[in-house]
C-alpha cells in the first residue's frame, strides 16, 4: 500500500479525517456542486450514519469515502493515507484493503456462487485458490449463510444476498464497512434481520458508515451526520431528537 | 503475473463455458479458417509427398541434356539444337557414363491406329540403352535391340495404356500398328509405372532411333534429347560440369553466352515441383488466411457485445479491489482463449475435410499436415485472439468505476 506517514497523525488519530472536500461537476454550462467543503472525523470503532434526501451529495460522498471519485478540491486521509495523491492502482488497492463496499442492490457477480464471489476480492490479493475458499468460507460463516455456500445469487432470496454482499465486504477485514442504503431493497422484517447483523458487527469492532435516507436505519448507529445541498448542517449523537 | 494470468484464465474458462453455444459462435470464424487453412495445407504436403516418392522411381543418378532457347533468341527465330554430333562427343569423351541414349520426339501428337481403334500417343525414338536409363522394363516381349537401330527396323514397344486405347490382346506381340501412315511390328509390352503430374508414363510408343530420323524428314534441323544414367561412382555435379564444359565448347559458346542447353536431374525436376507445390500452398494459405481475420473481427464484436453487458461486473470488480490490469488480462486471455479453442477445433475439422477429399478422389495422394503447419494455425489463432481482444479489454479496463456501477 502507497501509504505516506510522513505528516501522518500518532496512534490516537482517527481512521478517517476529511478536510474541505469539495465536489464540482460540469452540466453543461452550469457548475454543480455536488459537495461544498464537508470536514468530518471518524474514529476506529465508530458508527456514523449519513444521511439527506436525493441530490443532498450522500452519493458523491459515499463515493469518494470509497476512494471510487477523487475530490474536486480538499483532502482526505485513510488510515495513514492521504488519498486524493493516489493514483488509480493504488485507489484500487485502497478500496480492496481498507474498505469493504455494502450496496444497495447487493452487486453480485450473477455467475459466481455465494462462495466464488466473497472469494472473489481476494484474487486481487494474490491468495491462493483454496485459502481463498476458507476464507470465504469462514466469513460466510459469520453471516450465517454456511450453507448456502454453493447458491448463485439468483437461487437466494434479497436478504441472503444481502448477507453475501456483506460476508464479501467482510472477508478482507477493512478498516471500514462501507453500506450505500444497504436495506433500500429489503421488506422491513429482512432490513431489521440486517440491521442486527451490522450492530452485532459493530460490538466486534468494525467501523460502520452508513448511507441513507431513513431516519430509523439512520438512528440505529452512534452518529448521524446530515447533508443538505452539498453541505453537513447537523452532526448529532444517535437518539438526539431531530430539530 | 502468473497468478494474474492463472486467475484470468480461471475466470475466462469459466465464462466461456457459461456460455456454450455463443462461444462457439463466436469462435465460428477461426473454425471456419483454420479448417481451411489445415485442408489446403494438408492435401498440397500429401500431394508433394506423393511427387517425392514418384520421382525416386524415376532413378536418382540419370541425366536428361536438352537443347535450351531463350525466349528472346526464340523470338529473332533462333533455335538451339542437340545434335547427333553432340551424341557422339558425349559418347566418345563423356566421363563416369554408365549408358547413353538419344531420345528423338516426333514433332507432334502422333495418330496410332489398330484395327478401328485410333487414339494419339507421345511417340519416341530411342536406343537399347533407353532401357537402363529410365528404368524402362518389357513385361511381354523383348526391348528395342541395337539391330533394331542399325537396320532401322520398323518396329515399336508400347506403354500398357496404349495398348488399352487400341484393344490390343493382353498379350499385343506380334500386332501390326499403324503409326502416323507406317506400319510398326509390337514387339514389346512395358511395364506400367503410372502418372508423374498428370502425365501419364504409360501412354508412351518407343521405336529404334534410326528408324524415327529416317521417318522425321529434314535431318538439319533435328533436336534431340540425350538421356544418360551415370556409373556408380560417378558424382552429378562432377559429370553435369564436364558435359556443360564439353557441350559449351561444341557449340563454340563464348564465355559471356549462356547455356543454349540445359541439363536435368530428376531432383532437380522434384524441385521445381516442390517450389510450385509450395507456391500453391502459400498462395491458397495466405487467402485463406483473410478469413481467419474476418474470424478475428467476429471474436471481436462478440467481445465488446460482452464487455458492454457485462459493465456492471466490471463495476463490481473495480469496487472490490480489481485494477487496470486485472481487467484487461481477463478480456484479453478471455478472447484468446476463444480463438485458440476455435483454432484447436479447426484443425482437427480440417484434418477430416482433408482426409475425406483426399480419400474421396481416386489416385489422390493421402492428408498430411506438417508439425510447423498445426503449430502456425495455432499460432496464428491465438495472435488473432490477442490483436481483436485488445479493442474490448481497453474498453473494459478503462471503464471509470463508478459509470460501471451504476450502469443498468
Amino acid at each position: 500500500m502507497a501509504a505516506k506517514e510522513s505528516t501522518g497523525p500518532g496512534e490516537n488519530a482517527p481512521l478517517i479525517r476529511l478536510r474541505d472536500i469539495a465536489k464540482h461537476y460540469e452540466m453543461g454550462s452550469q457548475l454543480v456542486r455536488a459537495l461544498d467543503g464537508v470536514s468530518v472525523e471518524i474514529n476506529r470503532g465508530d458508527w456514523v450514519s449519513f444521511i439527506g434526501s436525493s441530490g443532498s451529495g450522500k452519493s458523491t460522498f459515499l463515493n469518494i469515502l470509497g476512494c471510487l471519485d477523487r475530490p474536486t478540491r480538499g483532502q482526505y486521509f485513510l488510515n495513514g493515507a492521504y488519498v486524493e495523491e493516489l493514483g488509480p492502482n493504488q485507489l484500487a488497492e485502497i478500496r480492496n484493503r481498507e474498505i469493504g463496499f455494502i450496496f444497495q442492490s447487493f452487486n453480485l457477480l450473477p455467475r459466481a456462487t455465494a462462495l466464488g464471489n466473497v472469494a472473489q476480492p481476494l484474487i486481487y490479493r494474490r491468495i491462493g485458490y483454496r485459502r481463498r475458499r476458507e476464507m470465504a468460507r469462514e466469513a460466510l460463516r459469520r453471516v450465517g449463510l454456511e450453507d448456502r455456500v454453493d447458491h448463485l445469487p439468483n437461487q437466494l432470496s434479497g436478504g441472503q444476498r444481502q448477507r453475501v454482499a456483506i460476508a464479501r465486504a467482510l472477508v478482507t477485514e477493512p478498516s471500514i464497512l462501507l453500506a450505500d442504503e444497504p436495506t433500500g431493497n429489503l421488506d422491513s422484517r429482512t432490513s431489521a434481520d440486517i440491521m442486527q447483523l451490522f450492530d452485532q458487527l459493530h460490538r466486534e469492532g468494525q467501523t460502520l458508515i452508513l448511507v441513507t435516507h431513513e431516519e430509523d436505519v439512520a438512528g440505529l448507529g452512534d452518529r448521524v451526520v446530515e447533508l443538505l445541498d452539498g453541505k453537513i448542517i447537523r452532526d448529532r449523537r444517535a437518539g438526539e431528537p431531530l430539530a | 503475473m502468473f497468478h494474474v494470468i492463472f486467475e484470468s484464465t480461471r475466470s475466462a474458462l469459466v465464462s466461456i463455458l457459461a456460455h456454450g453455444l455463443r462461444s462457439f459462435l463466436t469462435t465460428l470464424g477461426i473454425v471456419i479458417g483454420v479448417a481451411s487453412v489445415i485442408a489446403v495445407v494438408s492435401l498440397t504436403q500429401g500431394m508433394s509427398a506423393f511427387i517425392g516418392e514418384s520421382f525416386s522411381s524415376l532413378g536418382s543418378n540419370s541425366l536428361t541434356i536438352q537443347s535450351h532457347t531463350p525466349i528472346a533468341e526464340q523470338m529473332r527465330g533462333v533455335r538451339a539444337r542437340l545434335t547427333p554430333e553432340d551424341l557422339e562427343l558425349i559418347e566418345r569423351r563423356g566421363e563416369g557414363i554408365a549408358s547413353i541414349t538419344p531420345i528423338l520426339y516426333a514433332n507432334r501428337s502422333t495418330q496410332v491406329r489398330y484395327a478401328a481403334q485410333t487414339t494419339f500417343s507421345q511417340i519416341m525414338g530411342t536406343t537399347y540403352a533407353y532401357r537402363d536409363v529410365a528404368q524402362s522394363w518389357v513385361q511381354r516381349g523383348r526391348f528395342i535391340a541395337e539391330s533394331d537401330n542399325l537396320t532401322r527396323r520398323r518396329v515399336a514397344v508400347i506403354g500398357e495404356t496404349v495398348r488399352e486405347d487400341l484393344a490390343l490382346p493382353e498379350n499385343p506381340v506380334n500386332e501390326y500398328v499403324d503409326l502416323g501412315g507406317e506400319w510398326f511390328k509390337v514387339i514389346g509390352l512395358l511395364e506400367p509405372k503410372g502418372e508423374i503430374m498428370g502425365f501419364n508414363q504409360d501412354d508412351i510408343v518407343l521405336v529404334p532411333y534410326a528408324t524415327m530420323v529416317s521417318l522425321s524428314g529434314n535431318q538439319a534441323r533435328q533436336d534431340i534429347q540425350i538421356q544418360l544414367s551415370l556409373s556408380e561412382d560417378a558424382e552429378v555435379a562432377d559429370v553435369t560440369r564436364q558435359l556443360t564444359a564439353l557441350l559449351r565448347n561444341a557449340h563454340d559458346l563464348g564465355p559471356d553466352e549462356d547455356d543454349d542447353f540445359t541439363i536435368n536431374t530428376p531432383e532437380q525436376l522434384m524441385e521445381t515441383f516442390d517450389t510450385i507445390i509450395n507456391m500453391v500452398t502459400l498462395v491458397i494459405g495466405g487467402i485463406v488466411s483473410i478469413s481467419l481475420l474476418v474470424g478475428g473481427i467476429g471474436i471481436m464484436n462478440i467481445m465488446l457485445v460482452s464487455v458492454t453487458e457485462r459493465t456492471r461486473e466490471i463495476g463490481i470488480c473495480k469496487a472490490i479491489g480489481a485494477k487496470r490490469h486485472h481487467i484487461l488480462a481477463q478480456f484479453l486471455i478471455e478472447a484468446m482463449l476463444l480463438s485458440l479453442l476455435g483454432g484447436l477445433i479447426g484443425l482437427a475439422l480440417g484434418y477430416g475435410f482433408g482426409t475425406a477429399i483426399s480419400s474421396s478422389i481416386e489416385s489422390f495422394p493421402p492428408a498430411s499436415i506438417p508439425l510447423w503447419a498445426a503449430a502456425l494455425a495455432m499460432g496464428f489463432s491465438a495472435f488473432v485472439g490477442i490483436l481483436f481482444g485488445i479493442l474490448p479489454a481497453a474498453k473494459a479496463a478503462n471503464l471509470d468505476p463508478i459509470d460501471a456501477l451504476r450502469y443498468e
